[in-house]
């Protein structure tokens, strides 16, 4: 292999990897744009099921309120929910006892 | 300063000192241990900046075989003179500083010479202020340490939870650990109350040592609160700890006051057949194990599964079953360390959901001792 086609080689892998490098990150903004949807559909489809339950007037036991939901929505997406640590991830999802009473709480 | 002693009631002092003495400190002085000889006897001190232990051996007690020649302070590295002293020939030992803090010492035909330090670089101990001593029974005392000490968390992440927080109030004294998975409270009706209110958070680590001092030898524990630190006297033994500073989370609401569902176990029998099907659960990730309660069989069921290894199944021997059917998971080692602090007694384990805490009570005193474990979500 003489010099000359060592630079070409060069050059060529450069223009390779860059075109690589185009075509990732064009897929990580495709992948990130699908993951917002999917959240927001999902949501979306949250809130259509309890429209649905409501017109349909369905005999559910007595649930938590739509504060509590969100909060047990936060607390089992790993994260604490009491006063103590509110916002920090809890390690290990271990069970805190302080969120679920938090969640839980009467009154 | 110049003193002789009978070597077994030194060794004796000495190691009680040494619990304070860490090899690892920031302060080089510390590794050391503080000599006093004074006309009333000899000082012993060791501290590592959290906890520092002060003894006193009087030289008025013909048994201490003390005899002091000349008065003075030296501060000696305490590994090698504990072990110096340990391997002495005689009953009996002679300490003499020499030049400096040239220090010599001798027993029989063996003589030593240790370099020491001086002893006014010292850290002071800390000062409390002794009008409002707390007595506490020291049998009592200790049941109550290795009660609470188990919940204690060790993430130094939150420094407030590696406490156990001491509420006083008149003769109400009150003590609560919680690593917020599981929660131990203890209280008990002391003999002579305390004049004022205190709120404190002793750290977990000086408990224990605390608790490894007071054996079987200390009928009486007196204990000194202030500020930022605590005092506590056995005998001619004085035991300081920092505090932990901060508000500890208000506890007492996580108890829940109603149950759903309750059963009664004889705590051994339960003990061991949680630790039966914890030995498969530790093999796999999540650790847990689920108790089945059917209160209208009255049979509690109890399943261990990993599915790496394989599974278990065990009827428990309730004493008694009430209220509705329940299935809960939990991690066994959490029921372990509570079940333990029970020894023998018969409990009461009462539930409210699934999903919430759940607390052991023994059955004979169900007021003044409760250990909670938060369950764990299987779906």
């Amino acid at each position: 292999m003489n010099k000359k086609e060592l630079y070409d080689s060069f050059i060529a892998l450069t223009k390779a990897t860059q075109a690589n490098l185009e075509q990732l990150q064009l897929l990580q903004s495709e992948i990130s744009q699908v993951i917002e949807q999917n959240a927001e559909l999902e949501i979306e489809n949250e809130h259509l099921r309890d429209l649905l339950n409501q017109s349909k007037g369905s005999a559910k036991e007595p649930q938590l309120s739509k504060s509590r939901q969100n909060l047990e929505k936060l607390y089992e997406e790993g994260f604490h929910v009491c006063k103590e640590w509110y916002g920090k991830r809890r390690e290990d999802d271990e069970a805190c006892a302080f969120c679920m009473e938090v969640i839980y709480r009467e009154g | 300063m110049k003193f002789s002693i009978r070597r077994s009631v030194f060794i004796k002092e000495l190691n009680n000192v040494q619990r304070a003495i860490s090899s690892k400190t920031t302060i080089p002085i510390l590794t050391g241990l503080k000599l006093v000889a004074s006309d009333e006897g000899l000082t012993l001190t060791g501290s590592n900046a959290d906890i520092s232990i002060e003894t006193v051996i009087s030289a008025s007690d013909e048994d201490n075989g003390l005899a002091i020649a000349s008065t003075g302070a030296i501060v000696l590295p305490a590994r090698f003179f504990s072990e110096i002293i340990k391997r002495l020939p005689e009953d009996t030992f002679e300490l003499n500083v020499t030049e400096g803090f040239q220090t010599e010492i001798t027993s029989g035909s063996a003589a030593f010479n240790v370099n020491g330090l001086d002893a006014n670089n010292y850290p002071h101990l800390p000062e409390i202020d002794t009008t409002d001593a707390i007595k506490l029974d020291g049998a009592v005392f200790k049941e109550l340490i290795s009660q609470t000490v188990i919940a204690v968390s060790n993430q130094e992440s939150r420094p407030i939870l590696t406490g156990v927080h001491f509420e006083l109030d008149a003769d109400q004294f009150l003590a609560v650990a919680t690593d917020s998975h599981r929660l131990s409270q203890r209280k008990v009706n002391l003999p002579t109350g305390s004049s004022t209110k205190h709120n404190v958070i002793i750290p977990g680590k000086s408990l224990i040592e605390l608790s490894r001092m007071i054996g079987d030898e200390y009928d009486q524990v007196e204990m000194r609160l202030s500020e930022n630190q605590a005092l506590f006297i056995l005998g001619e033994t004085s035991f300081y700890t920092r505090l932990l500073e901060g508000t500890y989370p208000d506890t007492s609401r996580l108890i829940p006051s109603e149950a759903e569902t309750t059963v009664e176990f004889e705590a051994p029998a339960l003990l061991a057949s949680i630790e039966r099907a914890s030995l498969l659960s530790h093999e796999s990730r999540n650790n847990v194990i689920k108790l089945i309660i059917k209160p209208t069989e009255q049979t509690v069921t109890i399943f261990g599964n990993s599915p790496d290894v394989g599974k278990v199944e065990e009827d428990l021997k309730p004493n008694a079953v009430t209220g509705s059917e329940l299935e809960i998971s939990f991690n066994p080692d959490y029921m372990k360390d509570a079940l333990h602090s029970f020894g023998q007694s018969t409990i009461k384990i009462s539930f409210t959901s699934a999903l919430r805490p759940f607390t052991l009570v023994p059955t004979e005193d169900q007021e003044n001792f409760i250990q909670l474990i938060t369950p764990v979500r299987t779906f």
